[in-house]
């Protein structure tokens, strides 16, 4: 082949997956499609691009600018889905209207948003998730979180931690001070924006006593174990924030039965991005990672934003996220190795491919070489492609 | 890649007037390295036995080393950080660095309003603040970025007016400028990585709170 000189561009923010980055990929998605397979959820695909009206449905005005927006025949304003929780809860609530419930489905898709990238993020990239339709109790949240930390562990990852908070907290704790809701915005946004100052500064001019001024500070910091939890019940005085601490105690315990509460740790000071989250709320990080792998939590509401309600809980992991660890930390991807390079001598073309034929068949990975070769050329050509083996039949 | 080590905990200092008053601080709380200056040629400088890490960079850097987690914490003024746009955690007002930000004009091309100055052309080296500011006001402006002798603009005729920090005046008064609007105070913050924060909370949050009692009591000994 003639060498191209000039590279073409790709669109800002979009990558190619070469060959070994492909196959990394791909294992990943495997290991992931067979796992939510295993716990009894259903994959759904649902259209990359969707009315860009549908998609703002749940979500603040800040989303806006982030997505790809375009228009169709009828001028009517399409955009590229930026998640898959919003498509999901729309067909849930639309088109399987008459399913059963509890309904659980997955998803392996490609999502789209506007960002300054970086590594690990890009305007194009890939989410593997489950979305838990139907149920309202801890018991269906412990199983979204425990099905996420298997994830992440059949995914090749070993040191990980999962923070997890509820929103119904710092909410119950607002409301116990009687804040108003613009009030409530404003320290939200700012816990949002992760600017613990101005949270501070905020608080400093409400006109409560000094003791409730201390308790609203110490709301990003409420971040430990067991005993933070038990100590957060003291700043607990409505029913409101005092249930959604029950509510984390009881995902807690359900998560010792799985086994995987060395993975979790509590942090009351998470919020998330999306605003749809009614309840508890997760985020997970590994080490050499400067942001999230994996998000997630309750939306008791978005389903009944399209029009017919039921409670769901869900989460999303980055595929790229979960590569770019694994090559930071030096772990495995679970490929596939390459096993057998199979060279023949002229006139054994017919032998080769029942032999190839055979080999696959036990279950190897087995590429056959196109023309007869010498025993060395072939020992030649099986190093360079990085098969562990040679057969050569001559 | 060679990302900072799980045990230490890095710390990004930028070179300047922040570094001393910073290294200072941090001092007090027991956080310092031998040979620990923004002169020195090495560039990381470790405490082997606190296991602590210190970087010392170049100011407009520290949001940057701090957002990719290349350092855990940093120390940097809001100035510099709100410019910077920058995903961290920003976990405390050190208090110091104090310095506003401002707009000015020549005192004999003062206009009446704000918005009297609607699409003409500032110098500065914020132009990210600068243009939120006056998107508020409903304002288009030129934006012209410099990156030092920011008062040399509109004496050459290269902008209408400038958007600058001050500490005292002394530069505006001695090149005839005056300011008309103040934009933003600012002072010297201590920001964390979103996912330092979180794997080493107990780590951070320790210093977070030595650092702010150290900073009540001097406030109070003031």
């Amino acid at each position: 082949m003639e060498k191209n000189k000039n590279v073409l561009e790709i669109p800002y923010g979009t990558r190619d997956f070469l060959p070994n980055e492909a196959a990394g990929k791909r294992a990943i998605e495997t290991k992931l499609a067979e796992l939510f397979t295993e716990w009894g959820y259903d994959e759904v695909v649902t259209p990359t691009i969707e009315y860009l009206d549908n998609l703002t449905l749940g979500s603040s005005h800040s989303l806006e600018p982030h997505l790809f927006k375009l228009f169709d025949r009828n001028n009517r304003t399409l955009a590229l889905r930026h998640e898959m929780t919003t498509p999901i809860a729309r067909l849930v609530s639309s088109r399987l209207q008459d399913y059963p419930l509890p309904m659980k489905l997955s998803y392996i898709s490609s999502v789209f948003r506007y960002e300054q990238t970086q590594t690990g993020r890009q305007c194009e990239f890939h989410q593997a998730g489950v979305e838990l339709m139907g149920s309202t109790s801890a018991f269906a949240d412990a199983e979204v979180i425990a099905l996420a930390i298997r994830g992440m562990m059949c995914s090749g990852l070993k040191d990980f931690q999962l923070c997890l908070g509820q929103v119904e907290f710092i909410n119950g704790i607002m409301e116990q001070y009687q804040l108003p809701p613009k009030m409530k915005e404003k320290l939200k946004d700012a816990m949002e924006k992760r600017d613990l100052v101005a949270f501070g500064d905020l608080i400093d001019h409400l006109a409560l006593p000094e003791n409730a001024k201390e308790v609203l500070k110490k709301l990003p910091l409420l971040n430990g174990g067991e005993d933070m939890l038990k100590d957060a019940y003291g700043f607990a005085l409505n029913e409101q924030s005092r249930r959604a601490l029950d509510n984390l105690c009881e995902i807690y315990h359900l998560l010792d039965a799985y086994g995987l509460t060395k993975y979790v740790r509590f942090d009351l000071g998470i919020i998330r991005d999306f605003n749809y989250y009614t309840g508890m709320v997760f985020e997970a990080y590994t080490r050499g990672l400067g942001f999230p792998l994996c998000g997630g939590g309750r939306y008791d509401h978005l389903l009944s934003d399209f029009g017919s309600a039921c409670p769901a809980t869900g989460f999303a992991l980055g595929i790229e996220r979960i590569l770019l660890a694994l090559e930071r930390q030096n772990l495995k991807k679970p490929v596939r190795p390459k096993d057998i390079y199979l060279g023949y001598a002229q006139g054994k073309a017919g032998d080769a491919v029942k032999k190839a034929e055979e080999l696959r068949c036990q279950g190897d990975v087995v590429e056959i070489a196109l023309i007869p070769q010498t025993r060395e050329a072939a020992a030649i050509s099986q190093k360079d492609k990085g098969y562990k083996e040679l057969v050569y039949l001559s | 890649m060679q990302l900072n080590h799980d045990e230490y905990l890095t710390i990004a200092l930028p070179k300047g007037k922040l570094f001393g008053l910073s290294a200072n601080l941090f001092e007090k709380i027991g956080y310092t390295a031998e040979g620990l200056s923004d002169k020195s040629r090495k560039l990381v400088i470790a405490n082997e036995e606190k296991k602590i890490k210190f970087i010392v960079s170049k100011t407009a850097d520290v949001p940057t080393y701090v957002e990719y987690g290349a350092a855990d914490i940093g120390v940097i003024g809001k100035d510099v950080l709100l410019e910077s746009g920058k995903d961290v955690y920003e976990l405390l007002d050190l208090g110091f660095g104090r310095c506003h930000l401002m707009m000015a004009v020549p005192k004999t091309e003062k206009r009446a309003k704000l918005t009297d100055y609607n699409h003409t052309r500032v110098a500065t080296k914020f132009p990210h603040i600068a243009e939120r500011f006056f998107n508020r006001h409903g304002m288009q402006m030129e934006y012209i970025k410099l990156n030092g002798s920011i008062e040399l603009g509109p004496i050459v005729g290269l902008s209408e007016s400038i958007v600058d920090i001050v500490e005292t005046g002394t530069t505006l008064k001695e090149n005839n400028l005056e300011e008309i609007v103040a934009i933003q105070e600012a002072t010297a913050r201590l920001i964390a990585n979103r996912v330092s924060f979180k794997l080493k909370f107990d780590r951070i949050n320790e210093m977070v709170t030595d650092l702010h009692r150290i900073l009540e009591r001097e406030a109070v000994a003031q």
